[in-house]
């Protein structure tokens, strides 16, 4: 089969779906190979998480939790320079594989996994390490679902059918493909790795091309299952809390309301320029949990105020669009994988700071990049790895 | 719809990808551009509300106790240190906010400490109505201290597990500790947590302190007690714990040093444990005891004990309900009680120093007379005999005060009754020149030592005013007992024998009577003085007349090693009596008189022999055995004519036969140790220092930080002391 190592043409890959490359070239004239703006944004977004996490935790632990969010920097960067010079379609190749073990590692965690906050969301290794598998889910779930759509297309299109768009069958295959992990991260019970995980995938459907009644009825599927699962008890006692809280603050804004309260009025102490690194009394007091983590935009908000918050927002904006353009110029599965990888990082990044700012539900993503987190960080390093290697490659094919 | 046309450009069937792919881009920037504003209204324009939510916070604080100062012995010896101790708490918060309130992770704390986690659950509950002991009496945000005493791999499974055991922190507290037992425990005294009371007696008191309860801790426990640290958290109005702010390190207290000399109260103690034993061998119940070590010249007391004894280390940390039952059981005999300081016996024989200074100055004896030493006289119609009715033919003061003639005192102490009685018949006032004699050498005023004041006896004497206002005050109850005729006794002749006496009380209480003055003479009746006040009397023949203050305490040092106060020896008063009396009875007491001295017995042949005096006691107690008392001094020396010692020693044994027998033997033990008889004295140069030892300023300041493990969740948890069990037990 040619599915997983399609064979290239020496001139032009008479099967690529779309030569979005060729037809936008003219609105981005600069030859890309390395994205240099996307990387950089991402490198600024892990030192100032670095920042951030270092004064949301010294006061208790000293400098621990900085080495080691540096430590986990540096493996990305290794990791994101390593995924970029491979080719994509080794990658594309590996998708299958990448999947399984995302399966495995949630099948693992609900055994052997240690429950932190409520969630059995980790395998814990030894050493103080531990890994979170739903976060390698993420990029394992796009790569696949983009890889199946391609592959099968090539498959039609080898027996005359000129069908690219996904047809019924390759939408049914890949909403199983999300319905499994789904069920074992809501099994953990991990909300908002679950949402992240739907949005990535209806990105990559939607570009994908499914017809647009899919689209509605996705949608009007999604909306109702979210008013049962509040009406049947299917969601965990604290998530609905988190979810009234969200809807009321003035509900109990000491009981679940009161991440968010302690975040916002971190937030609001910052006003335009924030009281200062290690001067925030929100941040030095603790009074903000996970701050570390889920929390860590209220240090931002505090202590650099709406500019520092601004910058944030920002570079995550400038990741998202730089992954467009890789997005536009990419092949097929090129496409596909960069639109999953934008959807996955715009998605939680508004889930996160918007749960911070009082506009979502808390529910327990990290911020990418910014949020301590080994597991998150190496995950998102791939996809960036993936981002560069598609933006490498579609610079090649120009 | 579908695109199946596959060629370049923008073909009708082309643009659901390049239009969906910039649908998605809309769709995320929109959702940046909404954070965007979002922030920017949060950050700019809604301010109000999370200023509202501040508001509502309020502070807490956490009290991070001082360790408590030092007590020295006069060298510098540690008589009590403090110890490190690493404290388990459990902050019950943090545990309730876990998904299954912090069940598993009592489960494993309870199998690190070998505990029912059903029983950590209860005491880390804040008490209630609802909630009975044990539970948690101190604040709700407080983290409890549930163990003192883990075993150190415990505390390194906590320390490498933070994560196991989310709200479960570690710190190291100091906890009083005696390296030497239970000696001197009763001058040390113990502590405990306050009480309600305590705390609104003394504003600076806080619930978690631990004060001194009795003794030396109690007395300078304004010294000792150091400055209490404080963190302060910030509260939401449900009193939950959300941050802490500020935290100030505690101060040590102070070091008190003392004037006990570790050495001679260790000799001390064992020469009166020693004496208990042999007592009980040869057939006394010798039920306790006691010896004071001082010296004679400024009041500095060297050594002090009494017996039964308790460890003070019980009460280190909280004393358990079951130990302080065992220590307050009547089988126990009142081990907490300081018999040196707060026992009042019947002095005996030995208060004839005070009868023969009355007698002599007073001139109603002479030094140089011989008066008559039957075996019994009759006063007042009832036979008043020497101990076993020995007669001595004629003797003077020398001789009637070294075989401790009894009879020889009774006819001139019920001649000075009557000329009183003559004097009242007169209208005049009566003299009453035993009584004051007495008075002036501290009988009936507690002797000031720096103890509380409810440890020290103040002795007791009675006088014509004593009689009647004791009369006045219980003439109800006698009477009605009289009446009643005690239907509670079941021994007849016990009942006859109260009933009577009642009865007498209740219609001639107030009556006072030549036999009662002659009781007085010989230390009987109603008299009776506690070991110290006795130690303070014969000090006081031994150093020119002088009623010295005694004082345990000599200076309280700060950490940096400065005097902070300084306790002085002081004199109250002098004895109206001549140098030359003082000096008589000390001669007539020497033992190098030998055999004809009764507190000499034990000493007949010792090499310290020649250099030390005393009189023995043996007081009688209705329905007891005889009290044993020797009240000794030495090493004699003569300065400018007056006589002088260095040490007075004084000792007794409750039920313990003659002074010669018990006491006697008790202090050679004693004696030997300190003019070194029998090897090195066990005190320099067998003299107490003029001055104590230096104390170094401390290096290690042992306040109230912590090393702090767990506490996940942001909240770091600061340093408590441990307060369990809750003390419940009255104090005494």
């Amino acid at each position: 089969m040619t599915a997983t190592l399609p064979e290239r043409p020496a001139a032009r890959d008479p099967r690529a779906p779309f030569e979005l490359t060729h037809e936008l070239g003219g609105l981005d004239p600069e030859p890309v190979h390395t994205d240099r703006l996307l990387l950089g944004a991402a490198l600024a977004l892990a030192l100032i998480g670095a920042v951030l996490v270092w004064a949301a935790t010294r006061g208790t632990d000293g400098s621990s939790f900085l080495v080691r969010h540096l430590f986990n920097t540096a493996v990305g960067v290794v990791i994101v320079a390593g995924v970029a010079r491979i080719d994509v379609r080794i990658l594309r190749g590996l998708a299958p594989f990448g999947y399984a073990a995302g399966l495995l590692g949630l099948i693992a965690v609900l055994i052997v996994g240690s429950t932190v906050n409520g969630a059995k969301a980790w395998i814990d290794l030894g050493s103080g390490f531990q890994l979170q598998p739903s976060e390698f889910m993420k990029i394992t779930l796009i790569v696949a679902v983009a890889a199946l759509f391609c592959a099968r297309a090539e498959r039609r299109a080898e027996n005359g059918d000129e069908r690219t768009e996904p047809i019924t069958s390759d939408i049914l295959i890949a909403l199983a493909m999300l319905g499994a992990p789904l069920g074992l991260i809501m099994l953990q019970p991990d909300l908002g790795s679950a949402l992240v995980l739907c949005a990535a995938a209806f990105g990559v459907l939607l570009v994908a091309g499914i017809a647009s009644r899919w689209l509605v009825g996705l949608l009007a599927a999604a909306g109702g299952a979210a008013v049962l699962a509040v009406h049947l008890g299917l969601l965990a006692t604290y998530q609905l809390d988190r979810f009234k809280a969200f809807t009321n603050p003035g509900h109990d804004p000491l009981g679940a309301a009161y991440n968010i309260t302690q975040a916002r009025i971190a937030i609001a102490n910052g006003g335009l320029f924030g009281t200062g690194l290690f001067h925030g009394p929100q941040t030095n007091g603790g009074f903000v949990p996970e701050q570390q983590t889920d929390f860590v935009f209220s240090v931002a908000g505090e202590e650099f105020g709406l500019v520092g918050g601004a910058v944030i927002i920002v570079l995550v904006g400038i990741i998202c669009w730089r992954g467009l353009v890789i997005a536009r110029r990419a092949d097929r599965f090129g496409q596909l994988v960069a639109v999953g990888v934008v959807c996955w990082i715009g998605f939680q990044t508004f889930e996160n700071v918007g749960m911070n700012l009082g506009l979502t539900p808390v529910t327990g993503v990290p911020l990418p990049l910014v949020s301590y987190g080994g597991s998150s960080m190496f995950a998102e390093a791939l996809a960036l790895g993936l981002l560069v290697a598609i933006g490498r490659r579609a610079g090649q094919d120009r | 719809m579908s695109s199946r046309s596959r060629g370049t450009g923008r073909s009708a069937g082309r643009p659901r990808g390049a239009g969906r792919l910039s649908v998605a881009g809309v769709l995320v920037m929109s959702l940046i551009l909404t954070l965007l504003g979002r922030l920017y209204y949060v950050q700019l324009l809604d301010r109000g509300p999370s200023d509202q939510y501040a508001a509502n916070l309020r502070d807490g604080r956490i009290v991070l106790p001082a360790p408590r100062g030092e007590i020295l012995d006069a060298t510098g010896k540690v008589l009590v240190g403090n110890t490190v101790a690493q404290v388990i708490t459990v902050n019950a918060q943090t545990l309730a906010a876990q998904p299954d309130r912090g069940r598993a992770v009592l489960d494993r704390l309870g199998a690190l400490l070998k505990r029912s986690p059903a029983l950590l659950a209860k005491q880390i509950t804040p008490c209630s109505p609802k909630v009975g002991a044990p539970c948690w009496t101190g604040e709700p945000y407080t983290p409890v201290p549930v163990s003192t005493d883990a075993s150190t791999a415990a505390i390194l499974a906590i320390a490498e597990h933070r994560e196991q055991y989310p709200g479960v922190a570690l710190q190291s507290t100091s906890l009083l500790e005696y390296p030497n037992g239970t000696l001197a425990s009763h001058l040390l005294g113990y502590t405990g947590q306050v009480t309600a009371d305590d705390v609104a007696k003394d504003k600076s008191l806080t619930d978690s302190d631990t004060i001194g309860l009795s003794g030396l801790e109690q007395q300078y426990d304004q010294y000792l007690r150091g400055t209490d640290g404080s963190q302060t958290v910030r509260l939401d109005p449900r009193g939950i714990a959300v941050g802490t702010s500020k935290t100030v390190a505690a101060i040590q207290g102070d070091t008190l040093v003392t004037s006990i000399n570790l050495q001679v109260q260790k000799l001390v103690e064992s020469s009166l444990l020693k004496q208990i034993q042999d007592s009980r061998k040869q057939g006394k119940a010798a039920t306790s005891g006691s010896v004071v070590v001082m010296d004679p010249n400024t009041g500095r007391i060297i050594a002090m004990a009494s017996w039964p004894t308790y460890n003070p280390q019980l009460f280190s940390g909280g004393i358990s309900d079951a130990d302080y039952a065992k220590l307050v059981a009547p089988s126990a005999n009142a081990p907490l009680l300081d018999r040196a300081t707060a026992g009042q016996y019947a002095p005996g024989s030995t208060f004839k120093l005070i009868t023969s200074s009355s007698l002599v100055t007073h001139h109603e004896i002479t030094t140089t007379d011989q008066y008559p030493c039957p075996g019994s006289v009759a006063i007042d119609g009832r036979v008043k005999t020497n101990y076993d009715s020995e007669h001595l033919g004629y003797l003077d003061l020398t001789n009637a005060l070294g075989y401790s003639c009894d009879t020889f005192f009774y006819v001139p102490a019920a001649d000075e009754y009557y000329n009183d009685q003559a004097r009242i018949a007169k209208g005049q006032k009566p003299l009453e020149y035993l009584q004051a004699m007495a008075r002036s050498y501290g009988v009936g005023t507690a002797p000031g030592v720096d103890l509380p004041g409810d440890e020290q006896a103040s002795g007791s004497y009675a006088d014509r005013a004593i009689r009647m206002a004791n009369w006045k005050a219980n003439k109800a109850t006698w009477c009605a007992e009289a009446k009643k005729g005690y239907p509670d006794v079941a021994d007849p002749t016990q009942r006859q024998y109260l009933t009577l006496l009642a009865s007498q009380n209740c219609t001639d209480g107030w009556r006072y009577r030549a036999g009662d003055n002659a009781d007085m003479s010989i230390g009987q009746g109603d008299t009776t003085m506690s070991p110290l006040q006795l130690a303070v009397a014969y000090s006081a023949l031994v150093n020119g007349g002088k009623i010295l203050t005694p004082t345990l305490g000599w200076q309280v040092v700060d950490g940096a090693g400065r005097v902070v106060h300084t306790v002085d020896a002081q004199v109250r008063r002098k004895v109206p009596v001549s140098q030359t009396l003082l000096n008589y009875i000390a001669d007539a007491l020497s033992f190098s008189r030998g055999w004809a001295v009764s507190g000499a017995y034990a000493y007949i042949g010792s090499p310290v022999q020649n250099e030390i005096g005393g009189k023995t006691g043996t007081a009688e107690v209705y329905g007891k055995q005889d009290t044993s008392w020797l009240a000794s001094w030495g090493p004699t020396t003569k300065k400018n004519g007056a006589v002088n010692a260095r040490f007075v020693v004084v000792g007794m044994i409750e039920q313990g036969g003659t002074g010669a027998k018990s006491a006697g033997p008790m202090l050679k033990r004693i004696w030997d140790g300190l003019l070194g008889a029998t090897g090195a004295p066990v005190i320099a140069g067998s003299r107490a220092p003029a001055a104590p030892a230096k104390v170094p300023p401390r290096t290690t300041v042992t306040g109230g930080g912590s090393g702090n493990a767990g506490a996940q969740g942001g909240l770091s948890t600061p340093s408590v002391t441990p307060t369990f069990p809750p003390r419940t037990g009255s104090r005494r």
